[in-house]
């Protein structure tokens, strides 16, 4: 491995980072745009074992959480999970695969958001309804498919290296 | 290297993942005292720069659409202050002609020059007034200068004006102190001349001198005394010792008209034929 991998690999996660708090609102709404901040903790995890991965979604957590602080810790629980799930996921299933890449997505945002959902408690019925069958699918598609350009795009700098990690 | 079971076996990622979970367990139920707090606080410091990005992409997203809103008022602006000179003049032609409108009285059609990008619209010209308004062929046509020509064709509402600059224009015309008369016609269709009119006939042994204004004489029916048609400039030549023609700098070039009075049949006779009080004092300048 290069060195320069490694800095590209976490200038592939800042970026995201940025791209979440400046191009993300002119996605589309909030519950349909593709979550950046996850997705780079969705591509961390892919690097990083389960351990490191389940503390960065607790950091991205709690951080998002700051922003949102009705359902403060519910967010950190969910990226939690996500981070670790994720992690062991790929250790399961593991295969460079932009489909299963791309599946890992849409199921990590989708597991985050019912996660937060059903943390928070803020929503029932009809309305938890749709969120989880009908917002948070479309979320986690348009997030599946930014990540599936991403790996696109930068595989070769965030590809699976254990040793490295 | 592969994956293997000690991944996520590990007992240290299993501790750390089970801290984490713990750690947000206790977020969620601190009460909202201390939460709010460890909120704020990380609004201030961790997540400040990243919130100072969003802010100055929202204050570039308006304003940029700000700045789209400002390119189109500067645009239109400089698109209004391109006629600017334009719309001045027109004022001043505009406000001359309500005055002429005043002196006239009655007997009269205020009509807009339809101008055509045609080299030979200050030949010919539409204008909008027609049938209707009570406009009739050979009515003169004048602005507040002076005589722009005579109505040549007239449609239900529009009327085609023949000015003095076409070759068939002919006027009965005669030097505003009553001196001399003649008839006065382009004085040609090339060269420099060619935006000229020329006064014929005049008396071999009476002269015109430079800067005598010349106006319609009356006779003939179709113009009314007293319109201004231009200043004489200068000698065009002499016919066999027995007339001289002068060279008549007109009072109003037709392409540079937005807005004409055409004067009815009404006034060609009676009082309101002569027209001499009317025409500003200035308006034909010597």
């Amino acid at each position: 491995m290069r060195r320069t991998d490694r800095y590209r690999y976490w200038v592939v996660l800042v970026g995201l980072v940025v791209l979440h708090f400046t191009v993300r609102e002119r996605l589309g709404g909030d519950r349909v745009a593709p979550d950046f901040l996850l997705l780079a903790l969705l591509i961390y995890t892919i690097r990083a074992q389960p351990g490191r991965s389940a503390a960065g979604g607790f950091v991205i957590g709690l951080l998002r959480d700051a922003l949102t602080p009705a359902s403060f810790g519910a967010g950190a629980l969910a990226h939690t999970l996500v981070g670790y799930l994720a992690s062991w996921a790929k250790a399961v299933f593991f295969a460079e695969n932009v489909l299963v890449n791309g599946c890992l997505f849409f199921a990590g945002t989708w597991l985050r958001n019912l996660v937060v959902l059903l943390a928070s408690g803020r929503l029932a019925g009809a309305q938890l309804g749709w969120e989880l069958l009908v917002w948070s699918p479309i979320q986690s598609l348009t997030t599946a498919a930014v990540g599936i350009v991403i790996l696109w795009l930068f595989g070769r700098w965030v590809a699976v290296r254990r040793a490295d990690a | 290297m592969p994956l293997g079971a000690d991944r996520y076996a590990s007992r240290a990622d299993t501790l750390l993942f089970l801290g984490c979970v713990g750690l947000s367990v206790a977020a969620m139920s601190l009460p909202d005292r201390w939460r709010d707090p460890i909120a704020q606080g990380l609004r201030q410091t961790v997540l400040a720069p990243f919130l100072a990005l969003q802010q100055q992409t929202e204050l570039l997203s308006a304003a940029r659409a700000h700045y789209d809103a400002v390119v189109a008022q500067r645009d239109s602006a400089a698109l209004a202050a391109t006629f600017l000179p334009e719309l001045r003049s027109e004022n001043v032609r505009l406000r001359s002609l309500l005055g002429l409108g005043v002196r006239l009285g009655w007997g009269y059609v205020p009509a807009e020059v339809l101008h055509q990008p045609e080299p030979t619209n200050p030949l010919t010209f539409v204008v909008s007034a027609g049938r209707r308004n009570g406009v009739r062929p050979l009515s003169a046509v004048v602005s507040s200068e002076g005589l722009v020509g005579l109505v040549s064709t007239v449609d239900d509402r529009t009327s085609v004006v023949l000015t003095w600059a076409h070759p068939e224009f002919r006027a009965s015309a005669i030097a505003n102190d009553g001196s001399v008369s003649g008839i006065v016609a382009p004085h040609g269709a090339a060269g420099p001349g060619v935006w000229l009119l020329e006064l014929k006939g005049v008396p071999y042994r009476q002269q015109v001198l430079e800067g005598t204004v010349i106006v319609t004489s009356g006779l003939g029916g179709v113009f009314p005394r007293g319109i201004p048609i231009g200043t004489v400039v200068g000698l065009a030549g002499e016919a066999k010792g027995w007339e001289r023609t002068y060279l008549v700098r007109p009072a109003i070039h037709p392409a540079a008209l937005s807005h004409v009075m055409i004067l009815t049949a009404a006034r060609g006779s009676g009082g309101g034929a002569d027209t001499r009080g009317a025409f500003q004092p200035d308006s034909v300048r010597p």
